[in-house]
C-alpha cells in the first residue's frame, strides 16, 4: 500500500448474525486505489456475507464502511436492528461498487448488449447512444464483441462470466467485488475469465476478490486475506502470505 | 311476507330459519362435487392412458375431448345436459323399442356434467404426473432388483403423487365452486337453497352472505386438507 | 332461412355483448391484481389483499353475481343512492363481479410470477445501485409479465368462459341467446351444440393471440409453438 494512493475502502468493525449464529464477528479491511485484494478461506466462512455487506445487499449490525469518500447510511433502531438511514445514498454507494457474481446473474430478459447498457442508462443517466459505444468498446475487452444481440441463455458460462464482467465495469466503478467469479465454470473455461482478471489488475482496477484459485492469489493479488469463522484469521502481501513465515493456521488452510 | 325477521333467527335452526336448508344444501354441494371428482378421474385417467398409448386415433380422441371442455362453457356443459339427456335417454330406450324413462335424476346429471368437464383438467395432471419420474431413477430401481409392483409403489407412485396433488387440489376447488351451476337443474344444493331463501324472504344479501361464508368454509376446509395430505406425502421432498 | 342458419346468425349477434364483458372484466380484473400484489408487498394492506382474494377465490362466481345483482343492489344506499343506475344494469353487475372474482385469480399469478423471479437478478439490479422504480421498470415488471404470461392466458380463457354466467341474471350473450332459442324451438342439442362451437372459436381466437404475444417475448423459442 503506498502511502499516496487514496482509500478506495474503508470497512471498520462488520459484524453479522444470521438468527443468532453470528457470521462475522468483527471484520476491519482497508483498501487502497489500485490493490487487488483476494479472499481465502473455508466454505461457509462467511465470505460472501462480508462482500454483500460493503454494497449492503446484506445490512450488517454492526461496523462503518466507507467507499470512495461515501459513507454507508447505516442506522441502527432501538433493539440494534439494521436499517437503511437514506436510500439515495444507499444507490450512491452502489454506483461506486460493481458486483461480479458466482452464477453471472445475468438478466435474463435483455440481451447481452442491454445489460451491460442497463445501469449507466438508466441508474447513471448516460446518453444511450454513448452508453452503446462504450458497451461495444467494453464487450471487445472481454473477448465478447460479437455478441451484443445475443440472450443470456445462448452463452456458455464463461462467456456469460465476461459478459458480467463488462456489465460490472460499464459504470467505471471505483471498486469491483468478485464473489467466487470461476467457482460455477467448467474448468476449461476458468482460464478466460482469471485472465480477464488478470488484464484488469494490470489496470490497475481496485478488486476485492473471494476466490479458491490459489495461483491467481499468489500471482496478482496485493493483499491476501484468510477469513476463518467470521473474522480475519492473517492477512499480508502473497509473498508473505505463501511463504515460510505465513500462519500456521492459513498453512494448513492452504495443504489439508 | 314479513322482512322484519332478525338475521339470526332467518338463518337459525329454528322454524322460521333456513339454517338447516342451508347446511343441507352445502352437503348435497359436497356431494356433487365429488361424484364429479370421482368421475373426472376415472375419466381422466383413461383420457391420459389413451393420449400416451400408440394408436393415433385414440390420441385424437383424447386431445380433441381435452379442446373442447376446455374450451366451452361449463354452464353449457350442464344446461346440455340437463336440458338434452331426456332426449338422449328417450333415443336410447327407442333403440331398444322401451318407452321414454323420462329425466334422469338432477344430482346424476349435474354430477356427470362437471365430472365430464373436470375429466379433462385431471388427463392433463395425470400426463405430467407420469413424466414426473426420470428415467434414471427408474432404471436403479430395476438394478437393485425391484419388480414391477415395487418399483411402482417405491419409487414411482410416491414421485407422482407429489407431482399430481396440488394441482388436483385446484381441480377439487374448481368442482365445489363449478357445482353451484348444478343449481339451475333444481337440485338443492347450497346455491339453490340460497337462490330460494333469497326469494320466499325478500333478504337475498342475508341469504347470499350466508352461501358465500359456506363455500369459504368448504374451499378452505378442503384446501387445509389436502395441503396436510401434501405435507405427509412429501417430506423426503424438502418440505414446502 | 332454416333454423340452424337463423340461430346461428343469432348467436354471432351476441357476440360483441360476451366480448364486451370479457374484454372490461379483463380490464379492470388485471388492474385491481396489480394493486392488489402492491397492497400485499406492504404489512399494512397485506391483511385486506390476502383475505379479498380469499373471499373471491373461495366462492362460486355465479353466487357472486348474484350477490351483486340480487343482493348488493337490494340495499337501501344503493336502491336510492347514486349508484342505482348501474347497479340497475345486469351487464355492469356481471362486470364488477367477473372483475373482483378474477382479479384475485390474476393477482395469485402475478405474485407466483413475482416470487419466480431469480433472486440473483434483482441483487444484480440492487449491485449497481438501480433505485426502487428502475428496478421495477427494467427488471421486475418485464420478467414478471414473461413469466405470468401462459398461466394469466390461462386465466384469460377461463374468464370467456365465466362471461356465460351472465346469462343466468339476464344479460343476452351467446348463453343468454341460446337459452332464449330452445325455450322457443325445444332444440336442445343443436343449439347447444352451435353456441358450443361459438365459444370454441372465441378461445382458440384468444390462443392463438396469447402464443403470438408468447413467441414474440421469447425470441428463442423456447416457448411451446
Ligand atoms: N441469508 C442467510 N440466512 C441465513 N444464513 C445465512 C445467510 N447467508 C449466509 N448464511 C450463513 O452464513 C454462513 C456464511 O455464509 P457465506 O458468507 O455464504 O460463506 P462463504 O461465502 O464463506 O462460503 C453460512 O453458514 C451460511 O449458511
Ligand atoms: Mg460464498
Amino acid at each position: 500500500m503506498t502511502q499516496t494512493s487514496p482509500s478506495v475502502l474503508s470497512a471498520r468493525g462488520i459484524t453479522k448474525s444470521f438468527g443468532g449464529r453470528a457470521v462475522l464477528r468483527g471484520i476491519d479491511l482497508d483498501a487502497q486505489r489500485g490493490d487487488v485484494v483476494t479472499i481465502l478461506g473455508g466454505s461457509g466462512s462467511g465470505k460472501s456475507t462480508f462482500l454483500r455487506c460493503l454494497n449492503l445487499l446484506e445490512l450488517p449490525d454492526a461496523g462503518t464502511i466507507e467507499i470512495a469518500g461515501t459513507r454507508a447510511p447505516l442506522a441502527h433502531d432501538r433493539h440494534g436492528k439494521a436499517r437503511i438511514a437514506n436510500p439515495k445514498a444507499l444507490n450512491a454507494l452502489r454506483t461506486k461498487t460493481a458486483m461480479v457474481f458466482q452464477n453471472f446473474n445475468l438478466w435474463s430478459h435483455m440481451t447481452v448488449l442491454d445489460n451491460v447498457i442497463a445501469a449507466p442508462v438508466h441508474v447513471h443517466g448516460v446518453p444511450r447512444a454513448q452508453a452503446v459505444d462504450r458497451a461495444h468498446g467494453l464487450l471487445e475487452k472481454v473477448g465478447m464483441a460479437g455478441f451484443a444481440g445475443h440472450w443470456p441463455r445462448q452463452l456458455s458460462g464463461g462467456q456469460q462470466q465476461r459478459v458480467a464482467i463488462a456489465r460490472a465495469l460499464a459504470t467505471d466503478p471505483d471498486l469491483m467485488l468478485f464473489d467466487e467469479p470461476t467457482s460455477a465454470l467448467d474448468p476449461e473455461r476458468v482460464r478466460e475469465v482469471l485472465d480477464l482478471m488478470r488484464a484488469l489488475a494490470g489496470e490497475g482496477r481496485t478488486m476485492l476478490i473471494v476466490t479458491h484459485e490459489m495461483a491467481f492469489a499468489r500471482d496478482v493479488s496485493s493483499h491476501v486475506v484468510h477469513v476463518r469463522d467470521g473474522v480475519i484469521e492473517s492477512m499480508g502481501p502473497p509473498a508473505l502470505m505463501f511463504g515460510p513465515d505465513a500462519s500456521p493456521v492459513f498453512r494448513a488452510f492452504l495443504s489439508p | 311476507m314479513d322482512a322484519e325477521l332478525s338475521v339470526p333467527a332467518l338463518l337459525g335452526l329454528g322454524a322460521d330459519g333456513w339454517g338447516w336448508a342451508l347446511m343441507a344444501g352445502a352437503g348435497l354441494t359436497l356431494a356433487v362435487a365429488l361424484a364429479a371428482m370421482a368421475i373426472g378421474s376415472m375419466l381422466g385417467a383413461a383420457l391420459a392412458a389413451a393420449e400416451a398409448s400408440r394408436r393415433v386415433w385414440l390420441v385424437r380422441i383424447a386431445a380433441t375431448y381435452g379442446l373442447v371442455m376446455r374450451g366451452v362453457p361449463e354452464l353449457l356443459v350442464v344446461l346440455l345436459l340437463y336440458f338434452g339427456a331426456p332426449g338422449m335417454l328417450a333415443g336410447v330406450a327407442g333403440l331398444f323399442g322401451l318407452p321414454a324413462p323420462g329425466s334422469p335424476p338432477a344430482f346424476l346429471t349435474g354430477s356427470l356434467a362437471i365430472g365430464l368437464v373436470s375429466a379433462a383438467y385431471q388427463a392433463e395432471v395425470f400426463r405430467g404426473g407420469m413424466l414426473a419420474v426420470p428415467r434414471g431413477q427408474i432404471e436403479a430401481a430395476m438394478a437393485a432388483g425391484m419388480g414391477p409392483v415395487a418399483r411402482l409403489r417405491r419409487v414411482i407412485l410416491p414421485q407422482v403423487l407429489h407431482h399430481v396433488l396440488p394441482p388436483l387440489g385446484n381441480i377439487w376447488q374448481f368442482n365445489l365452486k363449478d357445482s353451484a351451476l348444478v343449481s339451475i337443474t333444481g337440485l338443492a344444493e347450497l346455491m339453490r337453497v340460497s337462490l330460494v331463501a333469497a326469494g320466499s324472504t325478500r333478504r337475498p344479501f342475508v341469504f347470499f352472505a350466508a352461501a358465500m361464508v359456506l363455500y369459504l368454509i368448504l374451499t378452505s376446509a378442503s384446501s387445509a386438507l389436502f395441503r396436510m395430505i401434501e405435507r405427509r406425502g412429501s417430506r423426503w421432498a424438502g418440505g414446502r | 332461412m332454416d333454423f340452424l342458419g337463423t340461430t346461428s346468425l343469432g348467436l354471432l349477434r351476441a357476440v360483441p355483448v360476451t366480448v364486451l364483458l370479457f374484454l372490461a372484466s379483463a380490464l379492470g380484473a388485471s388492474l385491481v391484481a396489480a394493486v392488489l400484489v402492491a397492497m400485499q408487498q406492504a404489512r399494512v394492506t397485506q391483511g385486506l389483499a390476502r383475505a379479498w382474494i380469499f373471499v373471491f377465490r373461495g366462492t362460486p362466481l355465479l353466487l357472486q353475481i348474484f350477490m351483486v345483482y340480487y343482493g348488493i343492489a337490494a340495499l337501501g344506499p344503493i336502491r336510492h343512492g347514486f349508484l342505482w343506475p348501474a347497479f340497475r344494469e345486469p351487464l355492469f353487475c356481471a362486470w364488477l363481479a367477473m372483475t373482483c372474482c378474477c382479479s384475485a385469480y390474476i393477482a395469485e399469478v402475478l405474485r407466483g410470477a413475482l416470487g419466480a423471479i431469480p433472486v440473483g437478478q434483482i441483487e444484480a439490479a440492487l449491485a449497481c445501485g438501480m433505485g426502487r422504480w428502475t428496478r421495477l421498470r427494467l427488471i421486475v415488471a418485464p420478467q414478471v409479465l414473461r413469466l405470468a404470461l401462459p398461466a394469466y392466458g390461462n386465466e384469460l380463457v377461463m374468464m370467456i368462459k365465466s362471461t356465460s354466467l351472465a346469462s343466468s341474471i339476464t344479460v343476452l350473450d351467446v348463453t343468454g341467446v341460446a337459452q332464449q332459442v330452445i325455450a322457443h324451438s325445444y332444440r336442445t342439442l343443436d343449439v347447444f351444440c352451435l353456441a358450443a362451437a361459438v365459444y370454441l372459436g372465441m378461445t382458440a381466437a384468444l390462443t392463438a393471440v396469447l402464443r403470438r404475444i408468447e413467441r414474440s417475448l421469447d425470441p428463442l423459442g423456447s416457448a411451446p409453438r
